[in-house]
């Protein structure tokens, strides 16, 4: 089985000389999350960032704050950016691309970062077709997303770098088709709560056994963080790691042998099927 | 309940001042993850460091490349060194004590990183008592340990400090009182074995539910590393969190509950207390 791909993030717009002016049409946390890692990684100076925070002035200082431009209205931003994001909530998606849809051509990218809306949408109601939409999850708010990204029909491939180079900046990115959308929404996108639930049940383990709340807490999550980094890092399969870390009949696959017991890893199956499949339900209603 | 704690790394040795010189006794893998850490860091500069690898050539190399001292013998390392790590494998620490005895004294600190080895044994074949015994764990390797400290009678607040400087080096450290260690084995002993798992399952829920294998792959190991993020850094409860991303009705509860009716939470506190309870096992053997 292939280790886990390492997905390369390309050079920084900076430093390739391709610094192109980045707007969001919503003022968002996740927009704040990007535009942040955007500035903090060197992927484009924080000059290069606009927004427009004419409804929620908190907002627009949470931008100015990290040195982005704060424009009127979001046909200055649309007017005055290469590369649009749309980060307003999926519900508004249409209201808002129906409006600025005038002002709209192919002479701009359009990212979308709405949930559950797909690129036909995305085309229909704003009459272009050079999107791209992506699909980030909860810990872009700590720089460590998992985002997957999938173009629309004129995307260019400069469009898919730049676009990897801003997610890039505030995790992992991957391109793939659109049909597989749902099945991400499952594993990356619900994902995060399956690890908080299972550090919550590692912690009592641990006062379980004896520990101090405070410290199974901190053992737990620094735990999983270690564990995901070693995957992630060393490029191995994970059931390689488990064999070169479970010594006979040791502690630790004694631990094993009750997570085997208790049908762990087909309960967690289960859970990014389940969660799949009302991703799906919920799309067709 | 309380967010984890996060353990204040001390400031580096060099800048406060403290530059004290590190020897390991047997230079493993840990011994040079450490060493790397701790020069990658600042915490001492490399020529602060020394060990002997009269035995194992290779190893002599692997510790130059970082710009260590490489001795003839351990009686050198000791002679040449403030703190000392006793690195070898456990079932021959206590050849090596016994060996490095009569060269033993309270003007240095003794640092065993051996698994199971404990401070009772460590002052009885030493016949020292300032000694501080550390638990780290695999993650070391990526410097992303969790590591636990316990003091011998006669270790100062400025040795605990110094040795809580290498091990922030590579990760997180805290203090804990020895009869803790058997459950800190069965948790972040053991546990990176049981997310290996996870991230493994997480990944066969996303080929189930229709991803290509790499991108399942990818996406599960970067969604653990993003959520345990998110739990480290914002310092809020796992709970809390799990509420925060649990929409009504949404894909993500749905997940939840097919953990919940799994006992997911159970099967992971089993796991811990199984392990905890063969570590005392095996420590009486």
């Amino acid at each position: 089985m292939a280790a886990a791909p390492q997905p390369v993030s390309p050079p920084a717009a900076a430093t390739r000389g391709d610094v192109f002016r980045l707007g969001f049409i919503g003022p968002g946390n996740l927009a704040e999350s990007i535009a942040r890692g955007v500035a903090a990684s060197g992927v484009l100076p924080a000059s290069a960032i606009r927004t427009a925070g004419h409804r929620r002035p908190e907002r627009a200082a949470a931008f100015a704050s990290l040195g982005a431009h704060i424009l009127e209205t979001n046909a200055q931003v649309l007017d005055d950016s290469d590369v649009i994001v749309i980060s307003v909530k999926p519900q508004i998606v249409k209201q808002v691309l129906v409006e600025l849809k005038p002002l709209l051509s192919e002479e701009k990218l359009l990212v979308s970062i709405a949930a559950g809306i797909k690129m036909e949408d995305l085309q229909a109601w704003s009459g272009q077709r050079r999107i791209i939409r992506v699909m980030p999850n909860t810990p872009s708010a700590v720089g460590q997303a998992a985002s997957v990204m999938c173009l629309g029909e004129m995307a260019t491939e400069n469009d898919e770098n730049r676009v990897k180079s801003l997610f890039s900046a505030i995790g992992k990115v991957w391109t793939a088709e659109e049909k597989y959308f749902d099945a991400v929404t499952g594993l990356s996108g619900s994902g995060p709560a399956y690890i908080f639930l299972a550090i919550e049940a590692m912690a009592d383990g641990g006062v379980a056994a004896g520990l101090p709340r405070d410290l199974a807490l901190g053992l737990a999550s620094q735990t999983v963080l270690g564990a995901a980094t070693m995957v992630n890092q060393t490029g191995k399969h994970p059931g390689q790691l488990k064999d070169q870390v479970t010594s006979p009949a040791g502690t630790t696959i004694t631990g094993i042998q009750e997570l085997e017991k208790g049908a762990f890893r087909g309960t967690l199956i289960n859970a990014v099927v389940a969660a799949t499949k009302r991703c799906r339900e919920l799309s067709q209603s």
